[in-house]
């Protein structure tokens, strides 16, 4: 399993009487491509926060690639994420002062996979196969369109090989063509890489691409924790 | 890869950052000048003279005595009888005696009236003896010894005739036109006030003032060089002399003679006490100037703190991104410290590049003005230790927006 959640509560300290999160029981297995959708608000982003390590859960049991994320430290679960999870976000996915090879260097500064002899090279061979011409490589990262920069985004989120990739509304800031662009070129390599992916979006058409698609109200209880 | 990151951020911001940088040069820059400035000056004022146990001159404070007679700074209280200095010179304690007798000028360099003892036991930094470039001491009543920067930036050789002005001031309307000197010898440098001097035997000060009357020149005496030769031309008063004794010990039973010494009022001060009187004099004065320059510093400090206070509210989703790839929250308290780091140490190559771009500019002034030769040199010692303090300080108070950078991202 990739994914396992057992009666996992979260609240946001400052507001504790407004419930975000109550999921009994929720899966995904390893390899499997799942999409996720439900309304703004929902509590989307607070899951992804939990399963990245980035939040903690208030109570239960929070299992990711097999490790307990509930009973790491601050510093395991930073030097987890680095291992072991690239993310996606809708925009500002690079630093934008520095250019797109010096993002995938920095991204990969904080895992341990560090092989600086073929690290150019598989820079490039990631940066070719997602259609990155090469004068965008060295140039800073705002100046790239959002497409260059969302494909940038996911050289970036797959160059320590993760085994679990979340993308949190990836294609909300993309026209069509360049969305699906952006899908035509995910999919085969999240397949190739045989990771699993979670990908998060209120845009239904997308969930042609997933063979497995939920709802978050399905598994998200607020109604009974009430 | 931390520092990149630092060195693109700061560049990415590059207005707030030019200002903080400025101010943060400012500051280094006053900093680094007053206490360069207060040890050069402090340096300078120990080698000007050593060697000489006693300097004696018309009674007056210790102080404007050292500063008159051996600095050129300030002005004579009073001249004292020839027959005093023969007195006191012949006491079997002295070993040497120098006389000297100030009060002209050229061209705003002093000239100094002084026998051939002058340059056999006159010595300054650690007991150097004068030394001459070219030529020798004067021996004719018209022959003039030159300091190493009165001939380098007059311009003037061996053989060349120099006309005296009476007073001190650079520009004289009564000049001893009428009695050129020779110039017979040039000093090797010395980095001393000897080397704005002009020496001159006592006779030959004799000699420029022979038959004027009242301190005003009698117009066309008409008096020729066989003239002065046959005339009597032994001062009868000089500014000061110094003294060197045959035993040190006896320095201060020589000093109590000499202050009692019944036919006139003279005084006599060992140099050694009078700079220490000096600096703790000045010590306030350089103790006030090193603190204004140290809050001025520590304001820039918080300056650059307060722009990278300011700039993590704008980089909160960069913070946001550096967490999601992994960097821990302590990742974001070493990048602004560096930031902090890089704007102090580019801060303090500029300010030293300015310093010494001014010294440069300003030491001619300061020799001709002032009598004081600044080192161009910074780094010293105590530069190095300065720089230290300084990047520590900014350091240190860079901690506060790095604290903020470090609950930024453990909450991001």
């Amino acid at each position: 399993m990739a994914i396992e959640l057992a009666d996992i509560r979260f609240h946001y300290s400052k507001r504790p009487d407004h419930k975000v999160l109550n999921i009994p029981l929720w899966s995904l297995a390893t390899s499997d491509l799942a999409f996720v959708h439900g309304p703004s608000g929902g509590g989307k982003s607070t899951l992804l926060g939990l399963l990245s390590g980035m939040l903690t859960p208030v109570d239960g049991q929070l299992t990711v690639l097999g490790e307990r994320l509930d009973i790491m430290n601050s510093r395991q679960r930073d030097q987890f994420r680095a291992e072991n999870i690239g993310y996606v976000f809708q925009q500002f996915n690079l630093i934008p002062y520095l250019n797109a090879i010096d993002n995938l260097l920095l991204a990969m500064r904080f895992s341990s996979r560090k092989n600086t002899l073929t690290l150019n090279n598989k820079i490039k061979d990631l940066f070719s196969a997602l259609n990155i011409a090469e004068q965008a490589w060295y140039s800073p990262a705002r100046d790239l369109s959002v497409g260059q920069q969302q494909r940038v985004a996911i050289a970036r989120a797959l160059i320590n090989k993760p085994k679990l990739l979340i993308a949190d509304e990836p294609t909300s800031s993309l026209d069509k063509a360049n969305r699906d662009a952006f899908m035509e070129l995910l999919m085969p390599m999240v397949k190739d890489n045989q990771m699993t992916l979670l990908f998060v979006s209120h845009d239904f058409t997308l969930s042609r691409y997933f063979d497995r698609v939920e709802s978050l109200d399905d598994f998200n209880q607020l109604q009974e924790a009430k | 890869m931390l520092t990149k990151l630092a060195i693109h951020s700061l560049l990415d911001r590059k207005g707030s950052v030019m200002v903080a940088l400025m101010a943060m040069t400012v500051s280094i820059f006053v900093l680094l000048g007053v206490e360069h400035i207060r040890h050069q000056t402090k340096e300078n004022f120990s080698n000007t003279v050593s060697g000489v146990d006693l300097i004696v001159g018309a009674r007056t404070g210790s102080l404007n005595l050292l500063l008159y007679s051996v600095f050129r700074i300030g002005n004579p209280t009073n001249n004292i009888h020839w027959q005093t200095y023969k007195d006191i010179a012949s006491n079997e304690q002295v070993k040497w005696a120098i006389p000297i007798s100030l009060g002209d000028s050229h061209k705003g360099y002093r000239v100094l009236g002084t026998t051939q003892d002058y340059f056999h036991h006159f010595s300054y930094g650690k007991k150097n003896r004068l030394a001459f470039g070219v030529g020798q001491a004067f021996d004719q009543v018209f022959d003039v010894v030159l300091g190493a920067e009165v001939a380098k930036k007059l311009g003037y050789k061996l053989g060349d005739k120099v006309v005296l002005a009476h007073g001190i001031a650079a520009t004289s309307f009564s000049m001893h036109d009428d009695r050129p000197f020779t110039v017979v010898g040039i000093l090797a440098p010395t980095g001393t006030p000897v080397d704005q001097t002009l020496h001159v035997s006592l006779q030959g000060i004799e000699a420029i003032h022979f038959d004027w009357q009242q301190g005003v020149k009698i117009a066309n005496s008409g008096l020729s060089q066989s003239d002065f030769e046959k005339a009597n031309l032994q001062p009868e008063s000089i500014t000061a002399f110094m003294l060197g004794l045959k035993s040190r010990i006896a320095t201060f039973h020589m000093q109590r003679t000499i202050n009692n010494y019944a036919p006139e009022p003279v005084a006599a001060i060992l140099p050694g006490v009078a700079l220490s009187e000096l600096w703790s004099m000045m010590a306030v004065l350089e103790n006030t100037l090193l603190l204004v320059s140290a809050l001025v510093f520590i304001a820039a400090c918080l300056g650059v703190s307060a722009m990278l206070l300011a700039s993590i509210r704008e980089r909160r989703r960069e913070i946001q991104l550096l967490r999601i790839i992994g960097a821990p929250p302590y990742f974001l308290f070493l990048l602004i410290e560096l930031e902090a780091l890089l704007i102090t140490l580019f801060s303090c190559v500029l300010s030293a590049g300015l310093l010494t771009a001014c010294l440069a500019t300003l030491k001619d002034y300061l020799i001709s003005h002032y009598g004081l030769h600044i080192e161009i040199n910074l780094l010293t010692q105590n530069s190095f230790f300065l720089f230290a303090a300084v990047i520590s300080a900014s350091v240190i108070v860079a901690v506060i927006p790095s604290i903020s950078g470090y609950r930024k991202a453990r909450s991001a």
